[in-house]
C-alpha cells in the first residue's frame, strides 16, 4: 500500500501530446508550428498561440520539457508555438515585415482550421510586438498576454545596439570569451536563472539573424518605427491595438526595458493591465527570458498569465 | 545563546560603519528664508580653483536629508562637483535635516506637503544662492523626489534654473507591483497629513544590523551590492535619513491613482504642464531601481517639453555594476558612471 502511495506521488504528470507541422506561407517560405494538446483529450479548451522573440525558437517556451507550452497544455489549453522565418526550423528571412504580412496569417489559418474557439495570444519581446501589430488584422486574436513587448522602439542599450550592428549573430556569444556574460546581461540580467539553462537556451533556442533582419531590426530601433508594406507602420498599428491585454514588465530586461513596453497602456486603445515583479517583493526582478524560463516563472508569471486567459483576476 | 552573542558582536562591530562623519571644515552652513517664513538649511561647498560654471543646487529625495549629497569624503556629489570647479549647495527640504520643521508656537503649521517644497523651499533656496554667489542663474541636481521638485517648479513657470539633472525621479508609480497595492490601500488609513512619519528613527535603529543580512530584500530595494557597500548604506541610514511628512507621503501616494503627478488640491497638473518647460533636463534612471522604476522615470522624460537627454545606468551601457535607487548617490563608482555624465550635461548647457 505504502509503495503504491509513493508510486502515485512520484508518478510523472501526464504529458501533453506534442506534434509538429510545416506551414507554408503564401510566398512559399516554410514555417514551423508545434501543437501541444492537453493529456487525455482530443482538443484543448481554447487555443493559445505563443510568439517569441526574434531569433529565438521553440525552446523559449519548451526547454528540456519545461516551459510555458507544457505548463498551459497541462491545464487544458491547446497550445501552438510558432516558429516564424528566422526562428528555429523556419526558413531564414530577409525582412521582419514578412512576419506580419505573410507568416502570422499563415499560422492563423492553420489554427483556425483546427479550432473553433478564438485564439489567445502570448507575445514575447520584439517578436511579440510584431504579433501585436498584426493582432486584430492579419492575426485574429481575443486576448493578449504580452511579455516585455516594446511599443516605443529605441536602441535599448549600447550592448544591444552593438549586437545588432554586428549582424545579430547569437553564435558569437559562444565564440567570444565574454560572450556568455553579454548574453546573460542582455537576456537574463541578475535574475533567477540557472546558468546551465541559460546556456542551453542560447545553444538550442537561438539562431543567427540574417543580415537583412538584423539591419531592419536596428533601423526600427533607431528610427522609432518600422514601415510596413501596406502603408501602415508598426507604431501606427500599435496606436490602434485594442485587444484586452495583460502586460508583464521585467525590471532586469537589458533587451526590451520596461520603459519601452509600458507605454502600451497609454498609447493604444486597448485595456491594458500591467504587472511588474521586483526582487524586493517576489524575490526576482525578472528579465527578458526569465519571464518564460526563469526559476520563478512557473510560480509567479504563469499562474497570473493563465488566470488572465481564463478571464479571471482584475479586468484591465 | 551563541547566535545572540554573535548577532550582538556583529552589531557592535558594525556600529563603526554607522559613525557620524562630520561635514568637512570648508563647508559653510547657510539658511535661506522662504516666502512663508520657514528657514531652509543649506551647505555651501566652494569650488577648488576658479569656478568653471554656475553654482549647482543639490536636493535629496523623500525620507532623506542633505547628507545624501555628502555622505563622506568618498561618497559626496557635492564635494565632487566642487572639486570639478562647481560651487555646490546642498539643501534639506522643510522638516528634514537642519531645516525648520513644524512648530505651531512659531507659526509653522502643518501640513508639510510636496507643494510646500516647490512653491516655497526651492524658490527661497534659488534666491539665496543667487544672492550669495552673485550668479545670474543656477544649475540643479535632484535625486528622486528632489527631481520632482524641479519638475513641479519649472512646470509652473519657476525661474532661475539654467539646467537640471534628475536622478531616479519617477512621475508615475503605478506599475502593477504588490507594494503599490499595499501602499494604496493601507497607507492612507495609517498616515495623517499633519504628522511626521518617524522613518528616520526606524532607519537609525536598523543601521547597525544591516551587516547581519547579506543581500537581503530590504537592502536590494534601495541599493545594489554590486555598486555600493554595506558600510555606505549604514551611514546613509544613520545620518542621511529624515522623517517623512504625512502630507508629502499622501500626495505622492496619490500618484498611484492613474499615474497623476499633480498638486495636492488637484488644480495643477504638473505632468501636463511639464510640456511647457524649456530648461534643459538630463533624466537619469537606474536599470535595477526598485523604488523609481525605469518606466516611471521615463514617464517624466516624455513629459518634458524642452531640450532633454535620457540616460540609463546599466552594465549594458558600460557601467561596471547594476544600480539601484540609492546607488546613484553612494555607489563606489558613481563619480565615473553617473556624476560625470551629469557634469558633462550641465557644462554643455552653460550660458553663453
Amino acid at each position: 500500500m505504502t509503495a503504491l502511495v509513493v508510486a502515485l506521488l512520484f508518478a510523472s504528470a501526464p504529458e501533453p501530446t506534442v506534434s509538429h507541422r510545416r506551414v507554408v506561407a503564401s510566398d512559399g517560405a516554410s514555417l514551423a508550428l508545434y501543437r501541444y494538446l492537453p493529456p487525455g483529450k482530443g482538443e484543448g479548451r481554447s487555443p493559445v498561440l505563443l510568439v517569441g522573440e526574434i531569433g529565438f525558437g521553440r525552446p523559449l517556451f519548451d526547454l528540456h520539457r519545461e516551459g510555458l507550452a507544457r505548463w498551459l497544455a497541462a491545464r487544458g489549453y491547446a497550445v501552438y508555438v510558432a516558429e516564424l522565418r528566422g526562428q528555429g526550423k523556419a526558413n531564414a528571412g530577409a525582412s521582419l515585415r514578412a512576419w506580419i504580412h505573410l507568416d502570422l496569417p499563415a499560422i492563423a489559418r492553420v489554427i483556425a482550421a483546427e479550432q473553433s474557439e478564438p485564439i489567445d495570444l502570448v507575445a514575447h519581446g520584439w517578436g511579440g510586438t510584431l504579433a501585436l501589430a498584426a493582432a486584430g488584422r492579419e492575426l485574429p486574436v481575443r486576448r493578449v498576454v504580452a511579455l516585455s513587448t516594446p511599443v516605443e522602439a529605441e536602441v535599448p542599450s549600447a550592448l544591444a545596439g552593438a549586437f545588432l550592428a554586428e549582424g545579430g549573430h547569437f553564435s558569437d556569444f559562444a565564440a567570444s570569451p565574454g560572450g556568455a556574460w553579454d548574453f546573460e546581461l542582455l537576456f537574463a540580467m541578475e535574475t533567477k536563472f540557472p546558468p546551465q539553462t541559460l546556456e542551453a537556451l542560447r545553444a538550442l533556442g537561438t539562431r543567427d539573424l540574417s543580415s537583412g533582419q538584423a539591419a531592419e531590426w536596428l533601423a526600427w530601433m533607431r528610427l522609432g518605427d518600422l514601415p510596413l508594406d501596406d502603408g501602415t507602420t508598426v507604431r501606427s498599428r500599435l496606436l490602434d491595438f485594442d485587444r484586452p491585454t495583460l502586460l508583464f514588465l521585467a525590471l532586469g530586461d537589458g533587451f526590451a526595458g520596461p520603459e519601452l513596453c509600458a507605454p502600451l497602456r497609454d498609447t493604444s486603445k486597448a485595456a491594458v493591465r500591467l504587472r511588474t515583479f521586483s526582487r524586493f517583493e517576489t524575490g526576482d526582478d525578472f528579465s527578458h527570458v526569465s519571464l518564460l524560463l526563469g526559476a520563478k516563472a512557473p510560480s509567479r508569471v504563469f499562474p497570473e498569465l493563465e488566470a488572465f486567459l481564463r478571464g479571471e483576476g482584475k479586468t484591465p | 545563546m551563541r547566535w545572540i552573542a554573535l548577532a550582538c558582536a556583529l552589531a557592535i562591530s558594525s556600529c563603526a560603519a554607522t559613525r557620524f562623519v562630520p561635514l568637512p571644515p570648508e563647508a559653510e552652513t547657510h539658511r535661506a528664508k522662504t516666502d512663508d517664513g520657514w528657514e531652509i538649511s543649506l551647505t555651501r561647498y566652494r569650488p577648488s580653483g576658479a569656478p568653471t560654471g554656475l553654482p549647482v543646487i543639490l536636493c535629496h529625495g523623500i525620507s532623506a536629508n542633505a547628507r545624501n549629497l555628502d555622505l563622506d569624503e568618498r561618497h559626496s556629489l557635492a564635494r565632487w562637483l566642487a572639486a570639478h570647479g562647481r560651487e555646490a549647495w546642498t539643501m534639506s527640504v522643510r522638516g528634514a535635516g537642519d531645516s525648520d520643521g513644524i512648530d505651531e508656537e512659531k507659526g509653522r503649521h502643518p501640513p508639510i506637503t510636496f507643494d510646500s517644497y516647490w512653491r516655497f523651499d526651492l524658490p527661497g533656496v534659488i534666491r539665496h544662492v543667487r544672492e550669495v554667489s552673485g550668479a545670474p542663474a543656477v544649475d540643479y541636481v535632484g535625486h528622486s523626489m528632489g527631481g520632482l521638485v524641479a519638475y513641479a517648479y519649472l512646470s509652473q513657470g519657476g525661474q532661475g534654473l539654467n539646467a537640471v539633472a534628475t536622478l531616479g525621479s519617477p512621475t508615475r508609480l503605478d506599475w502593477g507591483t504588490g507594494l503599490e497595492t499595499w501602499l494604496h490601500s493601507i497607507a492612507p488609513k495609517l498616515v495623517s497629513p499633519d504628522l511626521m512619519i518617524p522613518s528616520a528613527l526606524g532607519a537609525h535603529a536598523a543601521a547597525p544590523f544591516q551587516a547581519l543580512v547579506d543581500d537581503g530584500p530590504f537592502q536590494r530595494f534601495f541599493y545594489n551590492p554590486q555598486s555600493s557597500t554595506t558600510a555606505s548604506w549604514q551611514r546613509l541610514l544613520a545620518y542621511g535619513t529624515a522623517d517623512v511628512a504625512g502630507g508629502v507621503a499622501l500626495q505622492l501616494i496619490g500618484m498611484l491613482d492613474g499615474g497623476r503627478f499633480q498638486s495636492l488640491d488637484c488644480t495643477l497638473d504638473f505632468k501636463k504642464d511639464m510640456a511647457r518647460i524649456t530648461t534643459p533636463v538630463l533624466v537619469v534612471a537606474a536599470r535595477l531601481d526598485r523604488v523609481a522604476l525605469a518606466p516611471g522615470v521615463k514617464d517624466g522624460y516624455r513629459a518634458l517639453g524642452g531640450p532633454k537627454e535620457w540616460l540609463v545606468i546599466t552594465r549594458a551601457n558600460g557601467a561596471k555594476g547594476e544600480y539601484g535607487h540609492m546607488d546613484l548617490l553612494i555607489a563606489e563608482r558613481a563619480a565615473d558612471e553617473v556624476w560625470a555624465s551629469v557634469l558633462r550635461f550641465l557644462d554643455g548647457h552653460a550660458p553663453r
